[in-house]
């Protein structure tokens, strides 16, 4: 039973092979998809074969994962066509998008159209909740870290929020800010007290205070930035051409469609912390692009 | 009468004065708060995650580090021979009788050394894509320069009575060189080779940690959500790797040297790479890395006049320039004068037994990792980062100290002890003093190494020119990409020039020319 099933997939893998040999007239590719994660990274890549099986049958292309963990070696991976579906961040996405004209924005998570950052403090620092964020200058002259320098809840957007504040980042105690590699570094650096403040991406610090990880009596939150969008997935222009008319769309539309209701769905949604995946658009980005050319992070 | 003066003994503890402001800062803003997460690092030393799928993925990423070391460092060290033999003076002199094309391509050749091999495979990357050959070419191109210089140095220094004997009495240049210089090159070359394959596996691990497959690759992202037990599977399983190794080279080369000819040594030495070559290619290919797909080239837009002198303008050099200068003085004499100091401090064998353990370990733990757990425990400063640094590379020169008075006996040793000088001073004198210059020789090419290895803890510290390039390139500023690489290797020319200029010094004030294995990364 099982064998003729495999028989029959083997089959139908091999029209597909030979369909799509013969309308692109290109040798048969696989589709190549890689991923910068925010929580669970280490899970991801051991589980991403999840990911590739999912999307392979739904879209009846041999799927490949390529681990990228390094946010400029993703995006250049992006424009040098290494890969054909990447999941960003905010900034790596424009950065991949501008460097790639015609690369399209294919979905979000639920959560993603109104991310924010959260301001953390030790508890023993005396920084006080903030009210407003004119309230950031308080952290003038402080141990201040970001998290990985190209991230967008860890680094681009609270660097934006202080620059509004007025403070700049030879202000803070030692003439820059720390960049301690990750969101959970940062917890963990505040927390211990070498810094004294930090900035981070607020569901892995949801998640940390869930999990003890982040304990309160040493760590709280002092500011939650303004919503701003954040991850996404981006392909490459060129997809229906190499993949068959339309499979931008019929990817688009496998990935919208992922719900908890199935397992296997839902055990990767839950590895993107996610309930869901949601249409996304360019235009939601185009403040992450202002952002990041004021601050130097794209030319 | 009692004046210390400045022997070579002496000038090889003297950096070790780095310890104490390094140490100053680093007490006085030393806290509790991190204890708990360092008690759980150590702890899940003890207790690596068994868990099947992370036993699973770091197995996979360790057959890709080793298979990329293999591969890199065959290559490599063929090619720098082969480069070695082209940039020494006395292979030009015999045969057309002027050095200046050696000294011509040894300029040449100091360029693509300059740049660490990571910024290489960040470089890469931008060019060729997410092809596996970034990660070896990345080591290859380096090393192979390095080893070419090694083997050229080496070359020139040889005693060369037996050449210019041969050559005068009709010998074909050639053949004279051979038979003259083959000889004693050999077991140097030999020793040095093997020294390398660890080099290799240190670097396609670190080329991991920022992110381009391997172990490393599983070691950042544990590192990344602080996942201790399961990156102590990682560490482990790398430890296991590296001390094979270590072992199996040394077996080999004492079984060789002990029962073969020099001719049969190479033939089997050759006859061994290839064929770790030819698996090397079919077991990287069957985890799914084809190296013999094509390559794609992917030209980055050359800046503009415009760009460049904006980029010249907006960064501060001074700043940069001054604080990685002084991280690498500090990481130097931290890494060049522990060893020694610790030896004489505790000299017996239980004592030396115990070092070589802590710096295995040191030499194990990649900047990045180590430089956050210090972090734990202390405010940041560049004096945190030069302990990071320093570590790492105090585990390579504690080894080869120990190496070094290894082979060479202790009987002086024994006849200051016999004397009734006291257990420490007569360390000094009568162990530390003959291996003296040679150790400092190495601490020469040591430093090199630092200075170009700043860029890997500059990403937490925050500091110098290494972080700024890494966060240009996360920017994709090529005029500031271009300019930083410029200084990086104009900043270390000048440190090659002078550590070079130190070492001939030192090799001048020995007796016999240096019969070292001239080790660097």
């Amino acid at each position: 039973m099982s064998r003729r099933k495999g028989k029959t997939s083997v089959l139908t893998a091999l029209i597909i092979f030979v369909g799509l040999v013969s309308c692109t007239n290109q040798p048969q590719q696989s589709f190549r998809i890689g991923a910068i994660p925010d929580q669970n990274p280490e899970k991801l890549n051991r589980q991403y074969k999840l990911l590739c099986a999912e999307l392979s049958r739904e879209l009846k292309v041999p799927v490949r994962y390529k681990p990228v963990t390094n946010y400029p070696a993703a995006v250049s991976a992006f424009r040098t066509g290494s890969l054909d579906l990447v999941w960003f961040g905010g900034l790596t996405g424009v950065q991949a998008r501008l460097q790639k004209p015609g690369a399209k924005v294919i979905a979000q998570r639920d959560i993603d159209a109104n991310f924010r950052s959260v301001f953390i403090a030790n508890t023993t620092s005396g920084l006080k909740q903030i009210n407003n964020i004119n309230g950031l200058q308080v952290l003038n002259n402080r141990r201040f870290t970001f998290g990985s320098e190209s991230s967008t809840s860890g680094r681009l957007m609270p660097q934006y929020f202080l620059h509004q504040a007025g403070v700049k980042l030879s202000d803070f105690n030692g003439n820059q800010p720390g960049f301690s590699g990750s969101h959970d570094a940062t917890i963990a650096l505040v927390q211990s007290g070498s810094f004294e403040a930090g900035a981070l991406n607020e569901r892995v610090w949801i998640s940390a205070i869930k999990n003890g990880r982040a304990d309160p009596k040493k760590v709280k939150v002092i500011w939650r930035s303004p919503p701003y969008a954040d991850y996404h997935w981006l392909a490459q222009p060129n997809l229906d051409q190499r993949f068959g008319s339309g499979f931008t769309d019929r990817l688009q539309s496998a990935l919208l469609g992922w719900s908890d209701q199935s397992s296997t769905q839902g055990k990767i949604l839950e590895l993107f912390g996610a309930r869901r995946f949601i249409p996304a658009s360019i235009k939601q980005y185009s403040k992450i692009e202002k952002v990041g050319r004021d601050l130097g992070k794209i030319q | 009468m009692n004046r210390i003066s400045l022997t070579p003994p002496i000038l090889s503890l003297l950096p070790a004065l780095a310890l104490v402001p390094v140490l100053a800062v680093v007490v006085t803003s030393v806290h509790v708060g991190g204890l708990q997460l360092l008690f759980e690092f150590f702890g899940a030393a003890i207790q690596p995650s068994l868990d099947p799928t992370v036993v699973k993925s770091a197995w996979r990423g360790l057959q890709i580090t080793v298979a990329t070391a293999l591969i890199s460092w065959i290559i490599s060290t063929l090619l720098g021979i082969l480069l070695g033999i082209a940039s020494a003076s006395v292979v030009w002199q015999t045969c057309i009788g002027k050095s200046w094309p050696a000294f011509l391509i040894r300029r040449i050749l100091t360029i693509p050394r300059a740049i660490h091999e990571l910024l290489w495979g960040l470089l890469l990357l931008q060019l060729l894509g997410l092809s596996p050959w970034v990660a070896i070419l990345a080591i290859i191109i380096p090393y192979t320069t390095l080893v070419a210089r090694v083997f050229s140095d080496q070359l020139d220094t040889q005693d060369r009575r037996a050449l210019n004997a041969l050559l005068q009495a009709g010998a074909m240049p050639f053949p004279a060189l051979i038979t003259a210089l083959g000889p004693p090159i050999v077991p140097i070359l030999m020793s040095y080779g093997g020294y390398r394959l660890e080099c290799s596996l240190r670097g396609a691990t670190l080329l991991g940690v920022f992110g381009l497959g391997g172990i490393g690759t599983d070691l950042q992202l544990s590192l990344q959500s602080l996942a201790f037990k399961e990156m102590w599977t990682a560490l482990w399983m790398l430890a296991a790797v590296m001390l094979t190794l270590e072992q199996s080279i040394n077996w080999l080369r004492r079984r060789q040297r002990a029962n073969e000819t020099t001719t049969n040594q190479i033939l089997i030495t050759f006859a061994l790479m290839i064929l770790l070559m030819s698996l090397g290619l079919p077991w990287l290919k069957g985890l799914e890395i084809d190296l013999s797909s094509s390559i794609s080239w992917n030209p980055i837009p050359w800046p503009t006049l415009a760009e460049l002198i904006g980029a010249l303008n907006h960064l501060q050099w001074l700043k940069l320039i001054s604080s990685t200068i002084l991280l690498t003085l500090l990481a130097s004499g931290i890494a060049i004068g522990t060893p020694p100091l610790a030896m004489m401090l505790w000299p017996s064998r239980l004592g030396i037994e115990v070092q070589s353990l802590i710096w295995a370990l040191l030499r194990l733990i990649p900047p990045p990792l180590s430089l956050l757990l210090l972090l734990l425990s202390c405010q940041p400063s560049i004096a945190v980062a030069a302990i990071a640094l320093g570590a790492y590379n105090l585990g390579v020169m504690g080894r080869l100290l120990k190496e070094g008075l290894e082979e060479q006996g202790n009987s002086c040793w024994k006849a200051l002890q016999a004397s009734g000088a006291g257990a420490r001073s007569s360390w000094l004198y009568g162990c530390l003093s003959a291996q003296s210059p040679s150790y400092l020789a190495y601490a020469a090419y040591r430093t090199d190494v630092i200075l170009r290895e700043t860029v890997v803890v500059g990403l937490v510290g925050g500091t110098g020119l290494g972080w700024q390039l890494i966060e240009s390139l996360g920017s994709f500023n090529w005029a500031q990409v271009i300019l930083l690489l410029i200084v990086f290797a104009t900043i270390t020319l000048i440190g090659e020039s002078l550590s070079d200029y130190t070492r001939h010094r030192w090799l001048r004030s020995t007796q016999k020319p240096a019969l070292v294995l001239d080790l660097q990364s």
